[in-house]
């Protein structure tokens, strides 16, 4: 099963599409999750997902605001997809009817 | 972000490989953040890559297993090779002291384990810390250290000590190429040290001790058949 960052990368990198890499990828976790996220464990745990085959990545494009480097790009892969997801459910199921669910909802306790 | 700052992530970047220096510094320059929180990033990221590879017990058993202890080992007998040599070269210049032939055949005996154990420690090295290499190169070099200043003033220099060096990094150069040793050869790299470890001594903790290290060139000998080893 994932860990809670390795599915935040996934999640965050899947929502981004062709557009995720590193920069993004962080940039879009520390907006939802309102905490730091240090490239060295974003990085370390990007390598991580690609060696269990949940991601892929490449060296694609240099932009001039990069100062002319190249983006590590990152694509989910269907395996990924699935783990992500396993993991969502598995988080859905064990919260239903706990209390800050429940406030969210709408006090239905 | 200052240009000292942008200067000091640049230097600390030199710490990670090409393809990744090229991301994070990219990223960083995007992003346009405090000069601080970068330079906290790239260290951060250099230190967990440099920290990995020491989850396996790869870098342990290179370092602690082989280099240290093979250090002394290798010295005590480039020291030994270098007492023959000049004793033979003493008898060359004094016609009237015999040449015994006990004396070359130890001569020669050393001489085999000395290129026959550098070479395959060398080799395991390479292939097996190629990460760490550094660390390694390390542990190796404190005990040569220690040993070269205390070295006593006589006939022999203290370098005599650092004979098993060349052939040393000949087997780490090709180790970390992940060349590939024909198993005959590398049976024959590991019997040569087994053997004249046997020959020279016979008992005692100096064969447990020089046995203990000649685990090298087994593994060399067990590996033979396959093209290239994981990698630490």
């Amino acid at each position: 099963m994932l860990g809670e960052f390795e599915y935040l990368i996934l999640t965050a990198a899947a929502g981004l599409g062709d557009k995720a890499y590193g920069a993004a990828i962080r940039e879009e976790i520390e907006t939802a999750t309102g905490r730091k996220c240090s490239l060295g464990a974003l990085y370390t745990t990007i390598d991580r997902l690609e060696g269990k085959g949940l991601l892929e990545s490449w060296m694609g494009e240099a932009t001039p605001q990069r100062g002319g480097r190249s983006k590590r790009m990152v694509r989910v892969t269907g395996e990924g997809a699935n783990a992500a997801k396993e993991f969502y459910d598995s988080v859905m199921r064990i919260s239903r009817g706990v209390a800050w669910v429940a406030d969210r909802s709408g006090g239905t306790r | 972000m200052t240009g000292a700052a942008w200067r000091c992530i640049e230097a600390a970047a030199c710490l990670l490989e090409e393809r990744e220096r090229e991301a994070v510094l990219g990223d960083l320059a995007e992003v346009q953040g405090s000069g601080w929180r970068g330079l906290i990033d790239v260290l951060g990221l250099a230190i967990r890559r440099q920290a990995e590879p020491w989850k396996s017990w790869r870098p342990w058993v290179a370092g602690f297993g082989l280099a240290w202890p093979g250090s002394f080992f290798l010295m005590g007998v480039s020291l030994s090779v270098s007492h023959g040599v000049r004793g033979l070269v003493d008898t060359a210049l004094h016609p009237g002291m015999p040449i015994t032939s006990q004396s070359v055949s130890l001569l020669l005996i050393h001489l085999l384990l000395l290129i026959a154990w550098a070479w395959t420690g060398g080799f395991v090295l390479g292939r097996i810390s190629r990460r760490t290499l550094w660390a390694s190169i390390l542990l190796c070099s404190l005990p040569c250290t220690y040993c070269m200043a205390e070295f006593p003033e006589g006939v022999l220099q203290s370098f005599c000590l650092l004979l098993f060096l060349l052939p040393a990094f000949w087997g780490v150069r090709l180790g970390m190429r992940g060349e590939r040793v024909r198993r005959g050869f590398a049976l024959a790299l590991a019997a040569v040290p087994t053997f004249s470890a046997l020959l020279t001594w016979r008992s005692g903790s100096s064969l447990f001790y020089a046995l203990a290290l000649v685990w090298p060139g087994w593994y060399v000998a067990a590996s033979g058949h396959k093209r290239k080893d994981r990698q630490a």
